[in-house]
């Protein structure tokens, strides 16, 4: 039986999406403040792109048929562009979420937001949806842009599906940085675990090349993260490099068992590390 | 006791204890160490396997002739990137901690201060990049490595030249302070599209090798690459490899110099102006 005074002192549905919203908000506001930096945001994956581009270039005449043998379009610059842009979105889950983590924490401002009666699960889910807004709009400008400079059409494909596939990829993306925000929490030394593991993500997920070029232990490492299935999903969809099962439906329905996983994982161990760092050192200390 | 706060012992002394004091801070983070060093592999590996994709299945020799323009080219862009942030930006943070104004009261060498912040990226880069190129090798099959020693003169030169522009750089920080941030990142992605560290020249267009040829460091990531990679057909791409010696030659000589005369020199500024401690 539930006592009818249970819910008091528990916000309502409507008071907690007020409450994410307003971190959205409050993060939002604090970026449109660095113009400088947001520009940077979309130079950097159209300068990471160019690199293997040029490179290839410089390999001669036959640079994108020996492209094509290798990824299964000849359509370079689009795939390296899919790669670099996916890779602003993952980069950017794990910096902003597990990087809000310590930057509460630095500021002195976590403990502050523990004694609201607000839990950090919604306000994190604030964050990652400032997170989503701000990667998406920034690697979608800098893949459009930098199809622009190197005079390819961004839009040819299946743009749907593509969507689809971005979509679907973001909800297990934000579980995994939930989880690294856990390690935050817990390790304190924020900045090189997140450097690293952007990195880690951005190999495994095959950032500017098939993972099936892995051998077979890394390649099934790689296909456990959810960013491998956005990635060559969106390039499928756009560049028909191939689906790993062939067709999209399959290869989404993957990501969808991600989707409903991910985040439960994601809650679970955020959850755990915090109540054990509150009932050790306390949360504030760094 | 004057003769022990001055003179080539003196100088020697700060300076040991200065990097021992950069060492111990570095050793401190382990988990630092491990994630840098696990980042920069990473970061080559990626770019090489991306290049690798535009190279016909021929065999080990065409993947490491990919692999040393990156891994290469990669050596110099870390050293540059290193610099930027030890030499000129520490100066920045010693600025935020306050204790650059305390290490101006010492009778301490200021010289030995700048020069210890290099001892630290020299070994902590320097590890880094050979245990890259070992894991690229292990990775890919082996690098090219020809003219060792001249390939170390001209990387021993570029760094003397990357540092001076590190001094440099550290007296504009003086001058420029927190947005010398914003500017560490735009020469960072400057140097990796000019100066070409992880593709040939020959992809840039006309315009853009024009002025990677006017750059001294650019020689130096032609050169140091050419020789190790035992100047193939169209290496050295920016000039003659006599020719890039002597420019790297004159950059690793001259811009310590300079780099160092301006630091003194915006010192003298700051210090004139009381700006020391401002941040």
């Amino acid at each position: 039986m539930t006592h009818p005074h249970s819910r008091v002192g528990r916000p309502t549905f409507g008071q907690t999406l007020s409450a994410a919203l307003a971190e959205t908000q409050l993060r939002l506001i604090n970026i449109t403040r660095y113009p400088g930096q947001m520009v940077m945001e979309v130079v950097i994956p159209i300068v990471f792109a160019a690199m293997p581009m040029l490179l290839g270039r410089a390999s001669g005449p036959d640079a994108a048929a020996n492209f094509a043998a290798n990824t299964g379009t000849t359509n370079y610059v689009a795939y390296l562009l899919i790669g670099s842009a996916v890779f602003t979105i993952v980069s950017g889950a794990f910096w902003h979420v597990a990087y809000w983590i310590r930057f509460e924490q630095e500021t002195g401002t976590l403990e502050a937001v523990y004694l609201t009666p607000t839990s950090t699960l919604t306000l994190a889910s604030g964050v990652a949806l400032y997170s989503v807004i701000r990667g998406l709009t920034t690697a979608f400008i800098a893949y459009v842009i930098g199809c622009l400079i190197f005079q390819v059409n961004p839009f040819s494909g299946d743009l749907l599906v593509a969507l689809l596939f971005v979509l679907s990829g973001l909800v297990p993306l934000y579980g995994m940085a939930l989880v690294f925000g856990a390690v935050v929490l817990r390790v304190k030394e924020s900045s090189a675990i997140v450097n690293l593991m952007q990195w880690v993500v951005s190999f495994l997920m095959g950032m500017f090349f098939p993972v099936s070029i892995f051998p077979p232990l890394l390649r099934w490492a790689a296909l456990l993260f959810p960013p491998t299935w956005m990635t060559n999903g969106v390039r499928s969809a756009l560049l028909g490099v191939g689906f790993f099962f062939d067709v999209w439906y399959l290869d989404l329905a993957v990501l969808w068992v991600f989707m409903l996983f991910a985040p439960l994982f994601g809650f679970w161990v955020f959850n755990r590390v915090e109540r054990s760092v509150q009932r050790n050192e306390g949360i504030g200390q760094f | 006791m004057q003769n022990r706060l001055t003179g080539p012992s003196a100088f020697l002394s700060t300076l040991f204890a200065m990097a021992g004091k950069e060492l111990t801070i570095m050793l401190r983070y382990p988990v630092e160490f491990v994630a840098s060093f696990g980042q920069v592999f990473l970061i080559v590996a990626t770019v090489t396997l991306a290049g690798l994709m535009f190279s016909p299945q021929t065999g080990a020799n065409n993947n490491s002739a990919t692999a040393g323009v990156v891994v290469y080219g990669f050596v110099i862009f870390m050293f540059l990137s290193d610099t930027l942030w030890t030499i000129g930006y520490n100066v920045r943070r010693d600025q935020k901690q306050g204790t650059l104004e305390q290490l101006y009261l010492s009778p301490a060498s200021k010289f030995a201060n700048l020069l210890s912040r290099i001892s630290v990226t020299l070994v902590w880069t320097g590890l880094l990049c050979v245990m890259s190129a070992v894991l690229m090798s292990a990775l890919i099959g082996d690098l090219p490595v020809h003219n060792l020693p001249l390939a170390l003169g001209v990387l021993a030169l570029t760094l003397s030249g990357t540092f001076g522009f590190g001094f440099a750089f550290a007296a504009l920080t003086l001058r420029i302070k927190e947005s010398a941030q914003t500017l560490i990142n735009v020469i960072q992605f400057s140097f990796m599209v000019v100066c070409a560290p992880f593709y040939p020249f020959s992809a840039l267009p006309e315009w853009a090798r024009a002025i990677a040829t006017a750059i001294p460091l650019s020689h130096g990531v032609d050169a140091f690459r050419s020789l190790l990679m035992g100047l193939p057909t169209g290496y050295p791409e920016l000039a003659p490899i006599e020719v890039e010696l002597v420019v790297v030659a004159v950059f690793g000589i001259v811009m310590p110099v300079l780099g160092y005369w301006l630091y003194r020199h915006e010192e003298d500024v700051a210090r004139r102006a009381g700006s020391l401690s401002e941040y």
